[in-house]
């Protein structure tokens, strides 16, 4: 189970910190995963934005990606699970702005 | 290389036919059947990955190398070139092949042998380009290449010739538009041999003796008698007129880019260009429709979109992006251009009506047309340059096998920064066109108050440049649906 916080809210172009919240079948949280990031926008043709989460606390991943440009973007997050597993989640963040 | 002046021996003109080794294969019998190939296969790979990759467009073959890459290579070739991407359509590999089993007896509709058909295709697809964001569906742009595909096949199965290139498709008449500023032209070597020649296989092509029904050897099918043909329009370079010329009398010669756009003699195939109403609305939209497609990508336009749904009282995106497609390509154009044209009718000495002094001097607007395109298309193209490198390692990979490796998203291209650059210098280039254009066009029409008949079409094509310079310099954002999707 994943859940995701972006900050500053409205998202603006510029350095945007995500906050992942991952939590096993039954709720408990997940330790130890290794989280990768990569930020796309929905066109073509612009640079992808590659960046790994830090664990800050049990279950809970940080990191800070730089968003170049306003639009909409759309998040992937490959998690690779203590067991060696992998999963790959996905969730948008629409309409940032340029200051 | 060099075609020799008749008088003396000095070099007027470069012959990209007598290129060593380049001239050979661009002159062999299927030289375009081989440059058509690798289109199409391409193609196929976008339709299937558009249909059945990734959804998301940075990830698929269909969305960037139609968005990014595909327009981009287009207006750079025009610009360095001429219009070779006609020369290697592959919608016309599939019609050739469907011409072995239909052979086709009706001719094109006297009514239709026009630009007004393309010229609402064109507006069309940009229409549901931005309604549809065109730019962020693989399947959507997957279905537009398969639209393609069937269109020409139909349009062409039905009908004799190419009535498709010529009349129909939106691509084509950008392309013939935008070759008027290209410095490559196919044309005559020496029209003293096309003088004394009897057969002019050029525009009739070579058939069976026996069977007449037979063609052995296709003339040009877009009707441009190459002795009486200037310049680009409607020229899609497919080079039958080459293969079909007994006296090797056609090359594909250098010339002065836009000044086919300054003379209004009569042209076989197109007519006189200020009688060409359907021509000059085809050039309208071709100019501002740069400006159109290029508001859609910064900022400011959402903005404007939102007070537009407020002021329709609408939730949804059509009837406010009517709006705005009205505004831009229809009621700008009327000011400007109508303005324009009544001052030079009120201060000429030469009288044209309103609508053929608008048609005339319309004309000189597509150098900065083609330059803001340039500028658009260009930096997708540029920044975006090496994306079709993870894309494609990505698409292989999915197949089962990593065998171009794993993918490398990092890559991108040119930084925007620098590319802004080349963006201000191509609608600087387009400027300086137009206005010569323009002053060209004064000079030959023989007004009277040259100096301000000049000026008024001067502040048009500044006014154009200043809105595309405003435009390009306004931050890019990249949006899906702001308003509801109805």
């Amino acid at each position: 189970m994943l859940t995701h916080e972006v900050s500053p809210q409205p998202p603006r172009v510029g350095p945007l910190t995500i906050t992942l919240r991952i939590a096993d079948a039954s709720g408990k949280p997940a330790t130890g995963v290794h989280v990768q990031l990569e930020a796309n926008m929905s066109h073509a043709g612009m640079k992808t934005v590659l960046a790994f989460a830090r664990e800050t606390e049990p279950g809970r991943y940080s990191s800070t990606i730089e968003l170049s440009m306003a639009g909409d973007w759309l998040i992937l997050v490959y998690m690779t699970l203590p067991d060696g597993a992998k999963v790959k989640r996905e969730f948008e963040i629409k309409g940032v702005r340029q200051l | 290389m060099f075609q020799l002046d008749q008088k003396s021996t000095k070099p007027v003109s470069f012959d990209l036919l007598r290129v060593p080794l380049l001239g050979k294969l661009l002159t062999m019998k299927h030289a375009r059947t081989v440059v058509q190939i690798p289109l199409f296969v391409i193609s196929v790979a976008m339709i299937l990955h558009g249909l059945f990759g990734p959804v998301w467009a940075p990830k698929n073959l269909a969305t960037t190398f139609t968005w990014v890459h595909f327009r981009g290579a287009l207006v750079l070739v025009l610009l360095f070139a001429g219009n070779f991407f006609c020369l290697a359509c592959p919608f016309m590999l599939v019609r050739n092949l469907a011409r072995k089993f239909f052979h086709p007896v009706r001719n094109w509709p006297r009514v239709l042998r026009n630009k007004w058909i393309a010229t609402a295709l064109l507006i069309t697809l940009l229409f549901v380009y931005e309604w549809w964001d065109l730019w962020s569906s693989p399947w959507l742009t997957a279905w537009l290449i398969i639209s393609y595909f069937a269109a020409a096949l139909v349009v062409d199965a039905i009908f004799k010739h190419a009535p498709f290139c010529k009349f129909v498709c939106p691509i084509g008449q950008f392309n013939f538009v935008s070759s008027t500023v290209s410095p490559l032209e196919v044309k005559v070597r020496d029209h003293a041999v096309c003088t004394a020649c009897r057969t002019k296989d050029c525009i009739r092509g070579t058939r069976e003796p026996a069977a007449p029904l037979v063609v052995i050897q296709r003339g040009c099918e877009l009707a441009l008698f190459q002795p009486r043909k200037v310049g680009n329009i409607d020229c899609t370079f497919c080079l039958d007129c080459v293969q079909a010329c007994p006296h090797d009398n056609i090359g594909i010669l250098s010339r002065l880019p836009a000044a086919e756009l300054m003379t209004d003699g009569m042209r076989s195939g197109v007519g006189f260009l200020s009688k060409r109403k359907d021509l000059a609305a085809l050039v309208i939209v071709f100019s501002f429709g740069a400006l159109l497609n290029a508001f859609g990508m910064v900022s400011p336009v959402y903005a404007l979109e939102q007070w537009l749904a407020n002021l329709l009282g609408v939730n949804y995106e059509w009837p406010v992006l009517a709006v705005v497609f009205a505004l831009v390509l229809v009621v700008e154009p009327l000011v400007l251009i109508g303005v324009a044209a009544w001052l030079t009718k009120l201060w000429a000495t030469r009288k044209r009506s309103l609508i053929s002094t608008a048609v005339r001097y319309s004309y000189s607007l597509v150098p900065l047309g083609f330059g803001i395109w340039l500028a658009h298309f260009g930096f997708h193209y540029l920044t975006g340059l090496y994306t079709f490198i993870p894309v494609t390692q990505a698409a292989v990979a999915d197949l089962g096998r990593a065998v171009l490796g794993e993918p490398r998203w990092g890559l991108s291209g040119l930084a925007p920064n620098m590319v802004q650059l080349f963006e201000f210098g191509f609608i600087a280039l387009g400027l300086l066109g137009s206005l010569l254009a323009s002053y060209t066009i004064v000079a030959t029409e023989n007004v009277g108050h040259r100096t301000r008949v000049f000026s008024v079409w001067a502040i048009v094509s500044l006014l154009m440049a200043g809105s595309a310079f405003w435009l390009m310099s306004q931050p890019m954002e990249m949006r899906g649906l702001v308003l509801g999707g109805g």
